[in-house]
């Protein structure tokens, strides 16, 4: 389901491969032109490494689509001229989608689900958006997840069938009031266009959930919704090596139960891995758009312009393949959970639909910590 | 108002680790040598250079770089189109109302790995469509060339023969990275694959340099006779037909048409061969030949150093080197050098009307000048 896009005038036919809104010679009306019979009309193998394409060789195919637009395209599996390029979509738990951002948010995120076998929604279902918010941040930092991966994913669950009063976005922050993070991202502006509802979890009412050695409080608002989507941030965390599926978890807990997890990271290692089995089934939404690398996941990180939707309906799949793209370290708590029966942790189980897993590993900036940040 | 050139000069292109103000300091000064005038009578400077983060002397106010070097306060404007920066430079000073004007190009590319140059030149292309999809510039063009050959029939062994001439060129040029060596046909053959077809010899080689010229409104005898830029879309695969890059057309067209010429006037002529398929592109679109020919026209030996119009005698982009921002620039040096019969071994005989054809990224920004010899 590789979707090349051009926008085109419906007045005088110009196309772009960019996003415009208007016409700049005749101010027609664009829309959208979306190619998905893909036939290879050429290749190259490369042999020349580069930082975000270090495994050699590989390939870049052109294809072309139905109505005669080109797009190149980087693989690893050989391909000859005239053969159909295809993506399967893959419903089960074990598949995780990976989409390159061609500009528009919209067709990268409705593809990333579609791939993993899309969504069922109607008018009646009720449907929880859990981004990331936890330190204010604006979009274009990374720190928050980012604004227009919300509205792509609303605007196509809306699209679906979803009913805007349906929808809530829920989140809570550890540290500063939630609005501050809601607004410094552009979240709120989000929320005002589709006319969403808006939750901070740390007012919801919490239950005490047992799990193991570990005694849970968690916020009863995961009971009260059809469906989930929980869309983190990718971000590299000195602690836990990245914040994804599982990280951005952790704010359906009590900050009570935050805290006392926080003070010992063995402990909170072995609780991470506990959180797919107390919370409901979701669907995780990775926002690589722009996520972070280096000493994250606040301010002594730096932006990672990515340009990836991860999705997965699985989040140990989905915080392991995250894990093998941008070649960071083994994630214990994901290894563990993998362990505790909370989904595919071990490579040969995983499926990755979208992009070719090899052909998107990139060395990115390692979380190491620095002496020069400051302990406190 | 009509223009001459009226001194050029470069540094010796190669992989010395020399500072930029320095390779800058030495082609100003051979350009002003050979001009016979001196920093205080430059009325005006267009510089081309690359803001690149790979070398360990980022400056993105180059040109004031250069009014430090000179030591005078003149209109001093950059000129940056990648590698097609030098040519646009000399695009726009023949459009500014001064009477000398120094054009110079200068880069320091080589001072970093593969990789990581890879990667900075690979930033010329579009982000999303391009980058992101590992099209590195041997990619963009093989993919080009492969579009060719599908079209129409042209070989490997026609690239490899545009290689041949350029590095036989090439070693004659004591300026060139490949001066006084020999590369044979069967080592181009042989060479390692870069980005199928294209292997190591059908890329052009990064190197350091820096090359100016001046040009005037006082009469000398190498005369500006056409000038001609023209843009294209970003990626080649947006075109309508890859293998026709249109911007070549359009500014050949104008500067033959300024020049009041034919293509089967010119002499001698550089094109820009950053892969051996845009030169042979450069042969159909300029109109040296007809479309889909260029094959046969390499193979006629038209273009080698004894034919009727031999192209890159410095070694071109593939032989002299690519340094970016200055090959515009040292393009104009030659055949400058050859209309005035200073090019040694090399020299074109009689050569009376010269060309050059310079390009910043596949085929989007590009200029034609012609040149005469009074």
């Amino acid at each position: 389901m590789t979707k090349n896009i051009r926008w085109i005038c419906e007045k005088c036919n110009k196309k772009w491969i960019h996003p415009v809104d208007t016409c700049i010679y005749c101010s027609g009306k664009m829309k959208k032109q979306i190619g998905t019979t893909l036939k290879v009309i050429g290749m190259t193998k490369v042999f020349t490494p580069s930082p975000p394409h270090p495994i050699i060789p590989y390939n870049v195919i052109m294809l072309e689509d139905e109505h005669g637009n080109r797009m190149p395209k980087k693989v690893m599996k050989d391909y000859s001229l005239g053969d159909s390029y295809l993506d399967v979509a893959d419903s089960s738990d074990n598949a995780v989608s990976v989409v390159k951002i061609k500009y528009d948010f919209y067709e990268a995120v409705k593809e990333a689900i579609e791939l993993i076998g899309d969504v069922k929604v109607d008018a009646a279902t009720k449907i929880l958006i859990k981004p990331n918010l936890s330190i204010p941040g604006y979009a274009y930092i990374g720190i928050c997840t980012n604004p227009k991966v919300l509205d792509a994913l609303i605007e196509y669950i809306i699209e679906k069938g979803a009913k805007a009063e349906n929808i809530t976005i829920a989140e809570q922050s550890f540290f500063v009031p939630l609005e501050k993070a809601a607004s410094k991202s552009g979240v709120i502006n989000v929320i005002k266009k589709f006319g969403v509802k808006y939750a901070d979890i740390s007012l919801t009412e919490f239950e005490t959930v047992n799990a193991r050695e570990f005694s849970f409080e968690v916020s009863k608002i995961v009971k009260q919704f059809d469906l989930i989507f929980n869309v983190p941030v990718i971000k590299t965390d000195m602690i836990l090596g990245i914040d994804g599926a599982f990280e951005n978890l952790t704010r359906f807990l009590s900050k009570k139960t935050f805290t006392e997890l926080a003070k010992d990271p063995t402990k909170a290692v072995n609780a991470l891995a506990l959180l797919p089995s107390i919370l409901s089934k979701f669907i995780t939404i990775g926002d690589a758009s722009i996520g972070m690398q280096g000493n994250g996941p606040a301010e002594n990180g730096e932006p990672g312009f990515f340009n990836l939707i991860f999705c997965s309906r699985n989040p140990v799949c989905h915080d392991k393949i995250v894990q093998e793209v941008f070649c960071l370290r083994k994630l214990p708590y994901v290894e563990l959970a993998g362990k505790l029966g909370a989904g595919a942790y071990e490579m040969s189980k995983i499926k990755v639909i979208g992009s070719e897993l090899e052909s998107l590993r990139r060395d990115i900036k390692q979380p190491i910590g620095s002496r020069l940040i400051k302990k406190d | 108002m009509e223009r001459y050139v009226k001194g050029v000069g470069m540094t010796k292109f190669g992989i010395e680790d020399r500072p930029i103000h320095d390779m800058a300091h030495e082609a100003m000064t051979l350009a002003l040598k050979d001009a016979g005038i001196t920093a205080a009578d430059i009325d005006a400077v267009v510089v081309s250079n690359v803001d690149t983060k790979i070398n360990d002397e980022r400056q993105r106010m180059y040109g004031l770089a250069v009014s430090s070097l000179l030591n005078r306060q003149m209109p001093i404007i950059v000129v940056p189109a990648v590698c097609g920066g030098g040519g646009a430079a000399f695009w726009t000073a023949l459009r500014l109302k001064y009477n000398n004007i120094l054009v110079l190009g200068v880069d320091r590319v080589l001072a970093n790995t593969t990789p990581m140059i890879t990667k900075e030149i690979m930033n010329a292309g579009d982000n999303f469509w391009e980058q992101e999809e590992g099209l590195a510039f041997p990619a963009i063009n093989a993919l080009v060339a492969q579009q060719h050959m599908l079209k129409y029939g042209t070989t490997v062994e026609d690239l490899n023969l545009i290689a041949y001439k350029n590095h036989y060129h090439g070693s004659l040029n004591p300026k060139a990275r490949f001066f006084g060596k020999k590369v044979s046909l069967e080592e181009i053959k042989k060479s390692p694959i870069v980005a199928s077809p294209f292997n190591l010899y059908d890329c052009s080689i990064s190197v350091n340099g820096a090359a100016a010229c001046v040009i005037s409104n006082d009469k000398t005898d190498v005369k500006v006779e056409g000038s001609g830029l023209a843009t294209d879309y970003l990626a080649p695969f947006e075109r309508e037909d890859m293998t026709i890059w249109n911007a070549t057309v359009v500014a050949g067209k104008e500067a033959f048409k300024q020049a009041k010429v034919l293509p089967s006037d010119i002499n001698v002529a550089e094109l820009h061969d950053a892969f051996t398929i845009v030169e042979l592109i450069a042969y159909e679109d300029l109109g040296f030949c007809k479309k889909g020919e260029g094959g046969k026209f390499i193979r006629s030996g038209y273009v080698n150093l004894d034919g009727k119009m031999p192209v890159n005698t410095s070694g071109g982009l593939k032989a002299r080197g690519h340094p970016i921002s200055p090959t515009g620039v040292s393009q104009i040096v030659e055949i400058v050098d050859q209309l005035k019969g200073r090019c040694g071994k090399r020299q074109v005989k009689d050569a009376k009307l010269g060309l050059t054809h310079n390009i910043g990224g596949a085929g989007g920004t590009i200029t034609v000048h012609i040149f005469r010899k009074l």
